[in-house]
């Protein structure tokens, strides 16, 4: 399947399936309504084909480029039929079960992500772990019948709907850093984890709080080998900042179009609207090299910060010019459609925060591809 | 061009740009095949010459050959081009009468040149409907401009009711000859703006303060990676701006660098500090070779603007680079 025919032709079953794949009451911010809906445009698509290609056939998928993958994603979320930041999550997830589950465990778990029949969750920062990854202290300790975990997590996205989690833990010793850390697939139904939604100012409570104690995971449930999970975690993380990106931008771009529509005439100025437009532009030509990167095998790394950079400031350009030139629905509208605008408004707030923080993006910018050294 | 033929060409030029500028680098770029390499495999040969123009601060006629390739008028070494005063991308010429009023600027050879292409609008109409004419240098008015960046050697060009041949041109001649312009205008804004990056990145590690080099602390190397970024955004709008072809991608790709360009001076001057202030630094010269290159074929400002509202009375978004 090549990306032209796989376009045409999932264009074509969109539209043919708009009527199902619409959310039936428009896109509302309600999280419930939201996921219930991912899940059905999932195994819409996978029972039809789609969402397969650009997989592994040893996890279910059809083979074939990842652009396939990106394409599906950027027609679903620029047609407003799914959320994208949602949506994406199998972007960044499926990846690692791939390169580092054992074989058997990701040719049973990959499909039911990609079909929509689970969701899984991502357990990396806690409450002392944020920007500084390798201080996290969430313990595995080895018994004769598997691991132990006890500790917490925290800005957990969507763990309330899990039913899997890829759980970063520390098995060396606290001093141990990076060296000292093992990835996890976690039960999330597993006795001895509960979990709390955090309520958060755009009103989609998406982040939690995790809290393990003395739960337990079988060592085939280990994601490469023990002391490896700093080397997922930084597999991982480029993953969060190409095709999911793609799709963001995607949609972002969509709902600029949306903002010119939908503003009072001579709100917006001129100047304003060509910037953010121009900012989604050169996000997209540098997201559009790190897809053909990716499609060609290349492995994905520092550079993909630059990608997370760009996107983020356009997003928040674009959410200010939303602020302004939507600012009486945003303000006082308690419609729903007032409602998402300003959601998003205020969850654009967080694009500088979630995913690498803007700060540590521009650390790893100069670090690594700048090679200014160390930072003290 | 294969890598190994593209290598090369970008050695030679590269050593060009070093060591020769003015006629004498236009010379010099003609001994390399230039001129071929522009006819045969233009994206390498303008993104190679005018990068590393960029970045060596030089100056040549390269745009004129750009620009009269775009029209269809290659191969006329006599030929240089009036292109639009500073921020303007409309035609620099007006039909009047039987000849053209000129209004416009020449890059630093024009006055060596025997005859001039002059791209005419019919009155105080925008980019459409215009036409392509030679005329004779000599009945063209001339000033060397220094300004800013007197190193640029840019001329500025008038004249009243000259005497005009028109030359047969496509309707969209002169908006593909911009696109064009802008692209190669483009990539010599990303070539300082890497010249000025890589400055401003010795600096921060060479020099010691506080018992440590400067590019240690955070907010030093947090203003060189935003520099880093800006370029990287303008070097992807300009690959897009290839890929794409079209009028709006080329100046969305001038506006991005010329943006670009800014933000890299703004951060590299203040990163250089004192010694970044002097003249006895490089900064300088690229700092004032970013602020006029942008104005050149539609400053980030003005096309900024034109676009946005452009957009505003659409109401709606064109499909861009497609996966």
């Amino acid at each position: 399947m090549d990306l032209p025919d796989f376009r045409a032709a999932v264009d074509r079953w969109i539209d043919a399936n708009a009527a199902e794949l619409t959310p039936e009451h428009g896109r509302t911010t309600s999280l419930d309504e939201q996921m219930a809906h991912l899940s059905l445009v999932k195994r819409r698509t996978y029972d039809a084909g789609w969402m397969r290609w650009g997989w592994p056939e040893r996890v279910g998928g059809l083979g074939g480029s990842s652009l396939l993958r990106a394409y599906l994603g950027e027609a679903l979320t620029a047609r407003d039929l799914v959320e994208p930041g949602i949506y994406s999550m199998t972007e960044v997830l499926a990846p690692t079960m791939i390169d580092y589950a054992p074989p058997d465990l990701a040719a049973e778990m990959v499909p039911r992500l990609l079909r929509g029949d689970e969701t899984w969750c991502q357990g990396f920062s806690e409450p002392g772990t944020g920007s500084n990854l390798a201080s996290l202290q969430c313990r595995a300790t080895r018994t004769d019948d598997g691991w132990r975990v006890t500790g917490q997590k925290v800005w957990t996205s969507l763990a309330q709907f899990a039913q899997r989690c890829v759980l970063l833990t520390r098995t060396g010793t606290p001093e141990s850093a990076h060296r000292g850390i093992t990835a996890l697939f976690v039960d999330m139904d597993t006795p001895g984890i509960s979990v709390r939604p955090i309520e958060t100012m755009h009103g989609a409570d998406e982040f939690c709080e995790v809290f393990l104690d003395d739960v337990a995971v079988p060592f085939d449930r280990t994601l490469g080998d023990e002391g490896q999970g700093w080397a997922v975690a930084m597999d991982l993380l480029p993953f969060e900042r190409s095709t999911a990106l793609w799709h963001r931008g995607a949609y972002l771009y969509r709902r600029l179009e949306r903002l010119l529509d939908a503003a009072p005439d001579e709100v917006l100025t001129p100047t304003e609207v060509g910037e953010v437009f121009q900012q989604l532009f050169a996000f997209r030509a540098r997201s559009l090299g790190t897809q053909h990167r990716l499609a060609a095998g290349e492995r994905l790394g520092a550079e993909t910060s630059v990608d997370k950079i760009l996107l983020a400031t356009a997003e928040q350009a674009l959410y200010d010019l939303v602020g302004d030139g939507l600012s009486d629905d945003v303000v006082l509208g308690d419609d729903p459609v007032s409602a998402r605008w300003r959601s998003e408004v205020l969850y654009a707030r967080a694009a500088t925060i979630y995913g690498g923080s803007a700060e540590i993006q521009r650390n790893i910018v100069a670090r690594r591809l700048l090679d200014l050294g160390a930072d003290r | 061009m294969d890598a190994a033929e593209r290598e090369l060409f970008a050695t030679g030029i590269g050593h060009a740009t070093v060591q020769h500028t003015g006629a004498a680098l236009d010379a010099a770029f003609d001994d390399l095949g230039w001129r071929d390499a522009l006819a045969d495999d233009p994206r390498a040969a303008v993104s190679t010459v005018f990068e590393l123009q960029g970045g060596a601060g030089c100056t040549s006629s390269a745009l004129d050959v750009v620009v009269l390739a775009a029209l269809g008028l290659d191969g006329a070494p006599d030929i240089g081009v009036v292109l639009p005063p500073p921020g303007r991308t409309g035609p620099p010429g007006t039909v009047a009468g039987e000849g053209v009023d000129v209004g416009g600027l020449g890059t630093v050879c024009f006055p060596d040149r025997d005859r001039a292409v002059v791209a005419a609008g019919a009155g105080e109409a925008g980019d459409d409907g215009c036409v392509v004419a030679v005329v004779a240098r000599a009945d063209l008015e001339q000033r060397t401009v220094r300004g800013l960046d007197p190193c640029l050697g840019l001329v500025e060009v008038t004249g009243a009711h000259v005497p005009a041949t028109p030359r047969p041109a496509s309707a969209d001649a002169w908006a593909v000859a911009v696109a064009a312009g802008q692209r190669a205008l483009g990539h010599e804004l990303v070539g300082a703006s890497r010249t000025m990056l890589e400055l401003a990145r010795e600096h921060a590690l060479e020099r010691v303060q506080f018992g440590r080099p400067i590019a240690s602390f955070q907010a030093v190397r947090h203003r060189l990676a935003e520099a880093y970024v800006a370029i990287e955004a303008a070097d992807a709008a300009l690959g897009a701006a290839w890929d794409d072809g079209t009028p709006l991608a080329a100046a969305v790709a001038k506006a991005v660098a010329g943006r670009s360009a800014r933000t890299v001076s703004r951060h590299c001057q203040q990163v250089l500090a004192g010694i970044g202030f002097t003249t006895e630094h490089a900064l300088h010269g690229h700092v004032r070779r970013a602020i006029v290159l942008d104005r050149l074929l539609g400053d980030a400002r003005s096309l900024t603007r034109r676009m946005g509202a452009d957009l505003l009375e659409r109401r709606s978004l064109p499909s861009i680079l497609p996966l």
